[in-house]
């Protein structure tokens, strides 16, 4: 294997400072917007007790989700021994870390009393999958510096390879964790399905690699090093896989729902009249998210643009938000069946209607500070230490 | 366990909602928030309808998911029984109760952010008093017991008439039970 040039970043110029302080400028609205919430109840917020997870928890979930799916290109490297990847494992690590701070930031303001964050981190009951999901996150966070520093400490580079099998299988539990929260929810017809958890790795592999593309081609385009077509292709026809098998599991995901009558009301719901729900699912998560990104990324006139494969990248993460949205919210919006076969004319609850939803701008400013501290890390990082290669032209090619 | 119960016969409830106010009284509830609601159900076509009142709060169930999803054990049986409290000390207000809860039966309180819910009156049961709504229902459709033991009032009624629990598919094996 050849030695790989790893070199921190100028990062003096305008553009780096004004990205810097835009991001930073986020992060400081943010931080007002959770004190708000905070300080006044999550009554501000358009969350109620029908939907109780909301705008944030999309943010949130979203980027714990992607943090386990960039470490990808790490362990493809590491586990599967792929060497054109191997370059990249210190730039999928980093990034890997910095998307789970910037959810788990989220995660923790949005909590209805964030001042008990410590009760959350000293008890447990082990019972609920949300405590498993605790020592989940926790735990990838110290596997993934780990192995991030045995890549980086020459004296440790012989267990890095250990170190990367252990953050392989860890993220595959993290993902697993997560989905498993609403598999676990059997009390709502949108959720309770053991596909959950395989379609949430899946998830976390289509949306981690689009923002590690992203990452990667915006770091060497505005930092003037070479970025061989080998690299960015290899990657793109990788996302273009993980797009087909999101599509793969969705349509497991319904068809198994379609098959138990109990779900029928919500299928119905979901995929005819649900209004904004339908039209995300269809629009948002299957036709932008999904099936355009796979047009763009392997027909061979945008498939060779960098500029296409960026624009499909971009459509993975937001139909990849937009997914998340529908499974989180759409799923709360559907009404608990709680009487089967009756009728509710009248009662003090919301008994048959569909639970609204209006995010306020608190909540997607919270979520928005989540996506700006993943950004701001990842550029201190690659500017103060080794994270990236000086060049990955392809071979033949001048650096 | 000691399992208590909750027996309400829907033919003698009128749907007053005296068990509501006696609720907010006894609890403090806040405006705006209900531990216990009624519905009116309806079964059937015009004209061949019938009409259910029905006073419904948490279930108190034996198996509840609420108790087991919830990450710190804010959500616990209270003393070896049934009986289902939120310790809002440990609440961190992270709703996976709420989602866990089959029967919509908890609520965010307001402003401070933690989980509220029936208790089915436990101070008043630790004195071998029933719960406020059971002790004001004006058409005495509303008892209160212990269903391990056989002798008890909810027992011989549940023995003596045909009952229903709400959505027992769920495996949580609710202990409201409602006499049809």
């Amino acid at each position: 294997m050849k030695k790989i040039d790893y070199r921190e970043i100028q990062g003096n110029s305008l553009g780096y400072w004004v990205l810097f302080l835009l991001f930073g400028a986020i992060i400081a609205v943010a931080a007002g917007s959770a004190y708000y919430m905070e300080h006044n109840g999550h009554w501000v917020t358009g969350m109620d007790n029908q939907i109780v997870w909301g705008l944030p928890h999309v943010f949130a979930i979203f980027l714990i989700v992607a943090a386990s799916g960039a470490l990808n290109v790490a362990s493809i490297g590491t586990v599967f021994r792929k060497e054109g990847y191997q370059a990249l494992g210190r730039l999928s690590g980093l990034l890997a870390i910095a998307l789970l701070i910037g959810g788990l930031l989220v995660l923790v303001l949005d909590l209805g009393r964030p001042d008990r964050l410590i009760v959350a981190m000293t008890v447990y009951n082990f019972k609920s999958i949300f405590a498993w999901n605790i020592f989940l996150y926790t735990g990838f966070m110290v596997i993934t510096g780990v192995y991030l520093w045995f890549m980086m400490e020459r004296k440790m580079n012989r267990f890095y390879k250990p170190a990367g099998f252990v953050a392989f299988v860890w993220r595959l539990m993290l993902t697993t964790g997560t989905g498993s929260i609403f598999g676990f929810i059997v009390a709502r017809e949108a959720f309770d399905s053991a596909v959950m958890a395989p379609m949430f790795v899946v998830m976390s592999f289509s949306f981690g690699l689009a923002a590690f593309l992203l990452v990667l081609m915006a770091t060497y385009t505005w930092s003037d090093r070479p970025l061989g077509n080998k690299v960015v292709f290899r990657l793109k026809n990788l996302l273009g896989v993980f797009c087909g098998a999101v599509l793969y599991f969705t349509l497991v995901f319904h068809i198994t729902a379609l098959y138990a009558t109990e779900h029928h009301g919500f299928e119905h719901f979901l995929l005819v009249g649900g209004g904004i729900f339908t039209q995300l699912f269809w629009i948002g998560h299957v036709l932008l998210g999904n099936l355009l990104p796979i047009a763009l990324l392997y027909w061979s006139k945008t498939g060779s643009s960098r500029f296409w494969i960026a624009v499909a990248s971009t459509l993975v993460i937001l139909g990849g938000f937009t997914q998340i949205y529908v499974i989180l919210i759409g799923g709360q919006a559907y009404p608990l069946d709680i009487f089967p076969g009756k009728e509710v004319v009248s009662g003090g609850f919301f008994e048959g209607q569909i639970n609204s939803y209006s995010p306020s701008p608190w909540e997607f400013l919270l979520g928005m500070g989540g996506v700006s501290v993943a950004m701001i890390m990842v550029m201190i990082a690659i500017k103060f230490l080794r994270f990236v290669p000086g060049s990955l032209a392809d071979e033949g090619k001048a650096a | 366990m000691s399992r208590y119960a909750m027996v309400i016969d829907t033919r003698t409830c009128i749907g007053c909602g005296d068990c509501v106010v006696a609720c907010k009284t006894e609890n403090n509830v806040p405006a705006g928030l209900n531990r216990d609601w009624i519905v009116e159900a309806t079964n059937g076509r015009y004209p061949d309808l019938t009409t259910e009142f029905r006073s419904e709060r948490c279930n108190h169930c034996s198996h509840a998911t609420c108790v087991y999803s919830c990450p710190t054990g804010a959500s616990h049986y209270w003393r070896g029984t049934n009986i289902v409290l939120v310790d809002p000390g440990k609440c961190t207000g992270c709703k996976a109760c709420i989602a866990a809860c089959p029967y919509d039966a908890r609520l965010i309180m307001r402003p401070e952010g933690y989980i509220d819910k029936c208790t089915f009156c436990h101070h008043r049961v630790e004195v071998g008093k029933d719960p406020a709504c059971v002790s004001t229902c004006p058409t005495n459709c509303m008892h209160f017991g212990r269903i391990d033991e056989p002798e008890s009032l909810v027992s011989r009624l549940l023995r003596e008439r045909r009952s229903k629990t709400l959505l027992p598919e769920t495996g949580n094996q609710p202990n409201v039970y409602y006499l049809v």
